[in-house]
């Protein structure tokens, strides 16, 4: 699929500094090969692992490669290995194209029950009110996180903003975009999610220990959002049979 | 039911395992009546495919008896009998709607898997890893279809099974080879693998125009075969040097058009091959490019190399510079069965092609586990087998 990424990961006090100057000289190479073992192994190790697990750490192998090779999409601004450290807020751009109209994607995203589908992956989505979601996720040892959205900014047919208060457990803000893409392909949808904005540590642990990976929730729900809407349904394995039972287990 | 499962490197068994359901609007559920073991299998028999696991349902070559479809399914009528494409397609995203139904965008549930290793997701396979979609495979008693109304087709006629199964997967694959290295008149084409795919390639090679076809093989079954059905000329690789042999026989031009229907398994022979067997065996490499490699040195300069055989990550050595400078054109893919299944079966039953010569055993699905490790040895002359459920 038609998709691309830019991500950033803002450290406080380290804001604008340009990491690419440093790939010359033999730290960059150093921190480069460094990282390129990282991947290799976690992919590696994640593949024989043969686990649900296993498969997150090659997914989590593959995209810390990809961005050391800068083969893969993902393409950051920094070097960190690590999407999400303490005190760091990460940032994640993802895109997608979508044949349909800009309106009715726009039209569709504004539908809560869309939400609750294509964020079904990682969180409970219910609606409050007209601007209001409230979300929840299942963290280990039953162990939840729930918090409340609100639309603070929307153009109809081009640009949603929504944005969590400042003081919830998981501070966090989304906004998604519709353009028009080239010829018959439809729209280019994109869409940005931040989880904890800079200043909430408390949030940031709160997310680490949910094992929140923005890259992977904004991805899938791009991706379930384009096949809900033009082919009707999310594609699923649910109840897949296996020699381990029935269901997707992974 | 029962189903023939992966367990690792040359295990797999028949099992019990639950019986699929309908899960979403556009599904179908078929009892499967016949199901082919694939040569792409046996890359998955060698532990080749990351992303697999223990009990993964096998297979991706089937056709059966509808009997269950999902409230939106329009086409297909319970008690229909149908052949099921290996390329899980929605029909609606900008691939399908192009032909390309490989490339779907929407049928992958594990999109984001794939897209980390490769960039993009292609489309959702059957029984063929969970990078590739995660899907049970139909080497089983029963097997859910998605999106029923865009993949399986519906046979009318009381052509037999055995005529009709191999539009699932190799026909098309062999016809879409084909296709790919854009044949022209006068023109001479090299096959590299006489299995299932390669002789599908040469049948079709000659039904696109092709002046001459030559089949190379280490197997007299299968290039004896070549012979007799594709009416190819033909080269044991054990026996002589395939780029010399190529070279006399088509005046030192090299084959206008070269097919390679082997893929990540390639037997190569000399220093360089088990060098890329011992790096396989290391993880420093994931296919064995012995056939690309070969090729691409034998092809005609400004030819076509078409690659229908399936690779899954890293080659090494690919002499791209000869590529370049060669000015070859490469073009490869997953099949876009959908777009095949309609033509294909309409020459079938005109009665121009009857795709069961390569059909070599039968079994039911208990003797699943024998079966590929008779096709894994190339045993008792083994190119394809049905398994019955």
């Amino acid at each position: 699929m038609a998709t691309q990424d830019t991500t950033r990961d803002r450290q406080p006090g380290d804001a604008q500094q340009p990491d690419r100057a440093e790939s010359g000289d033999g730290r960059g190479r150093l921190r480069r090969a460094i990282t390129l073992l990282i991947g290799g192994v976690l992919v590696v190790r994640g593949l024989r692992r043969r686990s649900l697990r296993g498969l997150v750490m090659a997914l989590a192998g593959g995209v810390v490669l990809g961005r050391a090779l800068g083969v893969s999409p993902s393409r950051s601004d920094s070097e960190s290995a690590t999407p999400m450290g303490a005190g760091e807020s990460t940032e994640v751009t993802r895109s997608i194209t979508i044949g349909e109209p800009a309106q009715d994607l726009y039209e569709a995203w504004r539908d809560p029950e869309t939400m609750s589908k294509i964020m079904g992956h990682f969180a409970d989505v219910q609606p409050q009110s007209e601007d209001r979601l409230q979300w929840t996720v299942q963290g280990p040892r039953g162990w939840d996180a729930s918090w409340e959205t609100r639309i603070v900014d929307e153009q109809p047919g081009e640009s949603i903003v929504w944005r969590s208060p400042a003081d919830a457990m998981v501070p966090n803000e989304g906004e998604v975009r519709f353009s028009d893409a080239p010829g018959d392909r439809g729209t280019e949808v994109t869409l940005t999610i931040s989880f904890d904005p800079p200043g909430g540590s408390v949030g940031s642990a709160a997310a680490r220990r949910l094992d929140l990976v923005p890259e992977a929730i904004a991805g899938k729900a791009l991706s379930r959002f384009k096949s809900l809407v033009e082919s009707g349904e999310i594609p699923s394995l649910d109840e897949n049979p296996s020699a381990r039972g029935s269901g997707d287990l992974v | 039911m029962k189903a023939l499962t992966w367990h690792g490197k040359e295990d797999v068994r028949v099992e019990d395992v639950p019986r699929p359901s309908l899960v979403n609007p556009s599904d179908a559920i078929i009892e499967v009546t016949a199901t082919a073991i694939c040569g792409s299998d046996l890359h998955l028999y060698h532990d080749r495919v990351p992303s697999m696991q223990k009990g993964d349902i096998l297979g991706h070559e089937p056709m059966g008896e509808v009997v269950e479809v999902g409230s939106d399914v329009e086409t297909l009528e319970i008690g229909d009998r149908v052949v099921v494409p290996f390329t899980i397609s929605c029909g609606a995203c900008w691939f399908c709607e192009e032909e390309l139904y490989s490339l779907c965008d929407n049928s992958n549930p594990n999109a984001e898997l794939a897209r980390s290793m490769m960039g993009h997701s292609p489309a959702g396979l059957y029984g063929y890893s969970h990078m590739m979609g995660g899907y049970a495979g139909s080497q089983a008693e029963y097997l859910r279809v998605p999106y029923a109304d865009v993949g399986p087709i519906t046979i009318e006629s009381d052509l037999p099974d055995e005529q009709v199964l191999l539009l699932s997967d190799v026909f098309p694959t062999g016809y879409m080879a084909a296709e790919n290295a854009d044949i022209e008149a006068d023109d001479t084409v090299a096959v590299w693998g006489c299995g299932a795919v390669g002789q599908f390639a040469i049948q079709s090679a000659r039904m696109l125009g092709a002046e001459r076809v030559i089949a190379i093989d280490r197997f007299d079954e299968r290039l004896d075969m070549a012979r007799e059905h594709g009416d190819a000329e033909t080269i044991n690789y054990e026996e002589t040097d395939v780029y010399d042999r190529l070279m006399e026989m088509t005046g030192g031009r090299g084959p206008d058009r070269c097919i390679d229907a082997v893929g990540t398994d390639a037997h190569g022979t000399g220093v360089v091959a088990a060098s890329d067997r011992v790096k396989q065996r290391l993880k420093l490499e994931d296919d064995r490019p012995y056939v690309l490699r070969e090729a691409i040195k034998c092809c005609r300069k400004g030819g076509t190399l078409s690659v229908p055989g399936a690779y899954v990550g890293r080659v090494d050595n690919l002499p791209f510079g000869a590529v370049m400078n060669k000015g070859l054109t490469i073009k490869t893919g997953q099949t876009h069965v959908q777009r095949y299944l309609e033509p294909l079966l309409n020459r079938i039953e005109a009665g121009d092609v009857d795709p069961s010569f390569v059909l070599t055993h039968e079994a039911p699905l208990e003797d699943g586990p024998e079966m590929y490790r008779t096709f894994n040895d190339k045993a008792d002359g083994c190119i394809k087998t049905i398994l019955r459920p």
